[in-house]
């Protein structure tokens, strides 16, 4: 009796693992701009974080161009990167390739 | 711009004529930072980019109309200063601090943007040009509120305003 398999579709329409994967970095880029201060407190108001956390990531940006905030999926990514953005920061998402 | 009182939810401020004039001019302007501006992402490679930046664009776009008529009730409301000898007695919620920070904010990125988006140095020249002058004021002038009320909401404390 040959062997029934069952019968995978693809669907080239979706991508589960695109969307699930926490392959996404939340960046945010140093602009000469946006105070110090301003920037500590949306990192704190989007993501929740104590002062220090927010204060130490506010630092990176400043000291080193840019800092990763978080690792999402997409979704997820792009929902935080709409609230900085509503805070005038200049963030963005990117692939993580590592 | 002196903080008052402060508490969770209410935070209640002195503000003298001319802060009260300068704060004004510096919401009126609000929005001024480019529609389009904010990128969702560097990478050409990101799944439905073009689709999803749409979507960003929009939801931005959505929430400025809101933020502007929220700001044009507080502005015409005219229960929300109450005068007294030098000025003004002004309450707000931290909630309408929150999106008053979001609006200083965008006339002051908005205003840089406008003299051409320049690093610190570029800055101290372009400062010097007269036609500069409308924007380096509604930056500083925004600046000089997002100050006040960051400091009124996170430790009460008066900023030191150089």
């Amino acid at each position: 009796m040959p062997e029934v398999l069952p019968d995978i579709e693809q669907d080239s329409q979706t991508d589960a693992s695109n969307d699930l994967d926490p392959g996404y970095m939340v960046i945010c880029w140093d602009d000469p701009v946006n105070l110090m201060e301003y920037v500590t407190h949306v990192f704190q108001t989007v993501f929740g974080w104590e002062r220090k956390k927010a204060e130490k990531k506010m630092r990176e940006v400043h000291n080193l161009g840019k800092s990763l905030l978080t690792r999402e999926s997409l979704e997820k990514a792009e929902f935080y990167v709409h609230q900085l953005q509503k805070y005038n920061l200049h963030a963005t998402l990117e692939r993580d390739t590592k | 711009m002196k903080l008052l009182r402060g508490g969770q939810k209410k935070f209640q401020f002195e503000i003298d004529r001319t802060e009260k004039f300068l704060l004004f001019h510096a919401l009126k302007l609000y929005p001024a930072v480019p529609a389009s501006h904010h990128r969702l992402s560097k990478d050409r490679h990101i799944p439905n980019r073009e689709e999803n930046q749409h979507l960003l664009d929009e939801a931005l776009k959505a929430q400025r109309i809101e933020q502007r008529k929220q700001i044009e009730s507080l502005l015409n409301d005219p229960h929300r200063f109450v005068e007294f000898e030098d000025g003004y007695r002004i309450s707000f919620t931290r909630e309408e601090i929150e999106w008053l920070l979001q609006a200083l904010n965008d006339v002051r990125v908005g205003s840089w943007i406008a003299l051409g988006s320049p690093d610190q140095q570029a800055e101290t020249k372009k400062r010097l040009a007269k036609q500069a002058a409308p924007h380096v004021m509604a930056m500083d002038v925004a600046g000089y509120f997002e100050t006040d009320f960051l400091h009124a909401i996170t430790d009460g404390t008066p900023p030191d305003h150089e």
